[in-house]
């Protein structure tokens, strides 16, 4: 019996061209799709449909892609204007008036904005220094205020945030030449040393070069701290070619911004820790997978390799070397649960941005299961420091027993805000009074997000431990870096709120506690922050803290438990009695 | 061989095999939903959870390996509350509707829910997020409201019958399964197999054709080898007051296992069919012992008078007679033909739809009893 419902029709000519020009294969999928999107205003089921013939994929995978990253869209729309619901941008809100939903929030813009724009609320779109921030189109804007709709649309974009003066203590090493060189200009990066660690490091050994970062206890700027020089040594030690380099460059932990201000001050930098890390590990080839959001950067990032290339320091033959290496760079399309290191893969190989099983391990079976490094950009850009000025001088950088610098964000109730470059050991109190220019007029400390969404939520008790990887036991956690400062006119409960509703929405769905447990958890926190607390709230909001963290799938459910226990652990209280 | 402990007690296991298939060799209960022996394990439900010792996390047992000297304990206090409240999660967004529900007693989420007396949460059951009965295929009836993600009608799609149908939209807690980009079944490439069915543990994907005719308790198993083809897939017949309702995969079976095709798997409505001949017909003039040559002028006058040949009064109509007379009129022509113009006038054609020993049979009927070679068979088209 023939299938009458499969009526055979030619796949459109545009849609074709589309696949074609990108190469036809599966890891374009996510670029064949937004391309179809900007084409056609819209996706439609046809379009994927005649999207996947095209790549030769069964439809249900690109439709899965489609409705997966929320940069995609079924619904017609001209110009987007995305309105950022972090944290960050929240309290910002919150300060200024009584809170506001992300859906209020959202139909206030639109009505001032009027109907050329489609407003839709984002996650964190890593603007923390420039917020209330929105992303107009591929556009960063902040501070924007709704009261600001009509400036928006006439082209105004806020002010962007001066990096170039360092704040007092600081040790500047990767933010060294910040603000005082053209970013998209290689000679100016030439001219003041960079690259000189890619010279250095090929003048020795790949093994030379992993015994250096090894030596420098180098460990991964992503938040969990995996010492670099054993990943790589990994890699090496894999016999199996090609080995590729991944950049983790999806900024998208509400709070964490350092990524951004790295790659926009000084892509070369990146470039350079890239291509030794591609040397060490003998990989041919590497891929920065960048947020959607960070179109910017994006294109900054192109320009670097193509300049990079044109004078010998990527591509055939490095410098003479016979090291031949290439870097590409791969947009996201606004999906929180890709910057997790096997969904990150998973989405380069176009698919859906969904976690992979381990083991094996990506330095086992990483891309298209070939032994693969991935590392944060922060990483990558501390590499080419070590390797020109060596290990031990990385490690007299720091007093404390983690050695090097660090990038730190403190946000918030502070009397100045933003980004920072200092060693590690740093007390909150330090980075409260010497960094942060102390608490605004009128604010006393209450607690403080540490790490970022991911974090713990810490009282006055921990504002003198020093902070490192470690630390999260005693109570304050590093992650990639980030402090929110919250004053006594902040909830508990209400910061808590929207911290469950940014994992809820970018829960990726694929385990069922952490699909339902953070739904569960939204709608009790929902219904306190509205003062109708039940009887038996906290005690499940315990119990769902507690399953999640054991039982999820993948680390974004396992910790969504740190702050939910940490907030419920120094605040009972408050949470008790609404 | 390596050396683990389950619960305490000294086990050899086969190293690569997972914790859930060493503890089921050992007759260790772990329950499960996402797993099914015949697809590729993803550790999507957790339901397996077991505590492993030195684990920061509890460890899903259908995807975790088991290791030299690893400790696995199945059932501690932790782990049976986790997996308690896991269910808990999923039967919040389950409609409770066991009462009228077809595959109640046939659904491994229900099963669970009674081993672990999880019950639905106060806060659950918020009404119906999807259409029931959504999808217009003929023989797969779709209920998404009782779909708990375990996603195995995904990897049955795409593992066993490979069309691939099945996937994820969506993310979090709006997640649900569709068919191609969110259309119906068949316009996604689907063939009817009911394989997703087969392998659904609840009853968001079930039967159509017999929705609401039985329970599981209610039917007979009677399993046999289906009559449409040669390659022998064997299946239980659903017989309930002795009529055949349904089929069913059986999971034992040597040669297709839980796979079916539309045919085998819905293919059985022929069986009590009206039109079904349960006995053999012939043309009336055969049995009044005419010969066509006698009869052949009637067909033109039928032809000018627009009367039907098979009309009850025309010698052409078919007549409800005895097998005995029947085959007589048979073995009768036959012979005569074979006298007038040889036998290799003569062809014989057999169907797939035969037994082995039948289509044997044939052959020697051809070939010995008749003498000729034209024999063949329609599995060769």
């Amino acid at each position: 019996m023939t299938n009458k419902h499969i009526v055979h029709k030619p796949i459109p000519p545009e849609i074709q061209e589309c696949a074609d020009k990108h190469g036809g294969s599966r890891e374009t999928a996510l670029e064949v799709l937004k391309e179809i999107q900007t084409l056609h205003s819209a996706l439609t089921a046809d379009s994927v449909t005649d999207a996947a013939r095209a790549l030769k994929l069964p439809p249900h995978h690109l439709y899965g892609m489609a409705t997966f990253y929320s940069m995609l869209s079924f619904e017609e729309r001209k110009k987007v204007l995305r309105v950022c619901d972090g944290p960050v941008c929240w309290l910002k809100r919150a300060s200024g008036q009584s809170s506001v939903t992300s859906d209020q929030l959202v139909s206030e813009w639109q009505n001032k904005i009027g109907n050329d724009f489609s407003v839709e609320r984002t996650s964190c779109l890593g603007l923390c220094d420039r917020a209330p921030a929105v992303l107009v189109d591929d556009e960063q804007a902040g501070p924007v205020d709704v009261r600001d709709a009509k400036k928006v649309c006439e082209g105004w974009r806020g002010v962007p945030t001066d990096y170039s003066k360092p704040r007092k203590g600081e040790a500047r090493v990767m933010m060294s030449l910040a603000g005082k060189i053209d970013p998209d200009s290689i000679e100016d990066a030439l001219a003041n040393g960079v690259y000189e660690g890619l010279k250095n490091a090929i003048r020795k050994t790949p093994d030379e070069v992993i015994s250096e970062v090894e030596v420098s206890g180098l460990q991964g700027r992503g938040g969990a701290g995996f010492p670099v020089g054993r990943k790589w040594r990994f890699v090496a030690s894999e016999k199996r070619t090609p080995r590729y380099i991944i950049c983790n460059a999806d900024e998208s932990e509400p709070l964490i911004f350092k990524d951004r201000v790295l790659m926009d001050t000084n892509p070369h930098q990146l470039i350079e820790g890239i291509t030794i890390a591609g040397y060490a590990c003998g990989a041919s080839e590497a891929w920065i997978y960048i947020r959607g959001e960070y179109e910017y950067q994006a294109r900054r990032l192109e320009n670097a390799t193509e300049q990079a290339k044109s004078k010998n320091l990527l591509g055939e033959n490095v410098l003479g070397s016979g090291f031949s290496f290439n870097i590409h760079v791969h947009r996201g399309a606004g999906a929180y649960i890709c910057g997790e290191e096997t969904a990150l893969i998973e989405s380069l190989e176009g698919k859906r941005g969904e976690p992979r099983l381990r083991p094996p391990y990506p330095p086992q079976f990483g891309f298209r299961g070939q032994p693969t490094a991935v590392n944060n950009v922060e990483t990558f850009c501390a590499v080419p420091h070590i390797l020109k000025n060596g290990a031990e001088w990385w490690k007299s950088l720091s007093n404390y027993t983690t050695p090097g610098t660090k990038m730190y964000m403190v946000l918030g109730h502070v009397k100045k805000p933003g980004l920072f470059e200092a060693p590690f050991g740093l007390t909150l109190r330090q980075v409260i009074e010497e960094f942060g220019g102390g608490m605004v007029k009128g604010s006393k400390f209450k607690f403080a997000l540490c790490g970022g969404a991911a974090g713990t939520i810490s009282g006055k008790s921990i504002l003198d431990v020093p902070i490192d990887y470690s630390s999260a036991q005693k109570g304050v956690s590093l992650g990639a870096g980030a402090f929110l400062i919250c004053d006594q006119s902040v909830s508990a409960v209400a910061m808590l709120r929207e911290l469950l509703h940014f994992f809820a929405a970018e829960s990726c769905g694929k385990c069922t506690p952490c699909r339902v447990g953070t739904w569960r958890a939204l709608e009790i926190l929902d219904r306190m922050t509205a003062g109708k607390g039940q009887k038996g709230d906290v005690d499940e909001l315990k119990t769902l803290a507690d399953l999640m963290q054991v039982s999820s799938f993948c680390g974004l459910g396992q910790s969504v438990a740190i702050p939910m226990k940490s907030a419920l652990a120094l605040f009972g209280e408050e949470f008790e009695q609404k | 061989m390596i050396n683990i402990k389950i619960n305490g007690q000294p086990i050899q296991a086969e190293p690569g095999k997972t914790i859930l298939q060493v503890a089921k060799e050992h007759d260790v209960h772990i329950p499960s939903l996402c797993y099914h022996k015949d697809l590729n394990p993803t550790g999507n439900c957790r339901m397996c959870v077991v505590d492993v010792k030195g684990g920061r996390t509890l460890q899903a047992a259908c995807v975790t390996p088991v290791w030299e000297g690893m400790e696995i304990e199945t059932n501690t206090e932790k782990v049976m509350q986790d997996r308690k409240l896991t269910l808990e999660l999923m039967l919040a967004n389950h409609p409770q509707d066991c009462l009228t529900c077809d595959v109640a007693g046939d659904c491994e989420l229900q099963d669970l829910a009674y081993e672990y007396k999880a019950e639905v949460p106060a806060w659950g059951a918020k009404g119906t997020r999807y259409a029931v009965d959504s999808d217009p295929n003929p023989f797969i009836r779709v209920d998404m409201n009782k779909c708990i993600l375990c996603r195995r009608c995904e990897s049955a799609c795409a593992e066993i019958q490979v069309r691939d149908v099945w996937g994820v939209s969506s993310r979090g807690f709006d997640s649900v399964m569709v068919a191609g980009a969110g259309v119906p079944m068949l316009e996604a490439r689907c063939e009817s197999c009911g394989q997703c069915v087969a392998y659904c543990p609840t009853g968001a994907l079930s039967n159509k054709m017999n929705y609401g005719v039985a329970r599981a308790h209610q039917v007979r198993k009677v399993t046999t080898t289906c009559s449409y083809c040669g390659v022998g897939c064997q299946f239980d017949l659903q017989v309930k007051d002795n009529k055949v309702i349904g089929v069913h995969s059986n999971p034992n079976a040597p040669v297709n296992g839980m796979a079916l095709c539309v045919k085998g798997r819905y293919g059985y409505d022929y069986i009590h069919h009206p039109d079904r001949l349960v006995k053999p017909k012939v043309r009336r003039y055969l049995l009044e012992g005419k010969q066509k040559s006698d009869i052949r002028e009637t067909i033109f006058d039928t032809r000018k008078s627009n009367i039907e040949l098979s009309n009850v009064g025309s010698p052409w109509a078919w007549v409800e007679t005895e097998w005995d007379k029947a085959l007589d009129i048979v073995a009768k022509k036959v012979a005569e033909t074979r006298a007038k113009f040889g036998a290799d006038s003569m062809g014989f054609l057999t169907s797939a739809k035969c037994l082995n020993e039948e289509n044997y049979l044939m052959n020697k009927l051809a070939r010995q009893v008749i003498g000729t070679n034209n024999i063949d068979h329609c599995a060769r088209l």
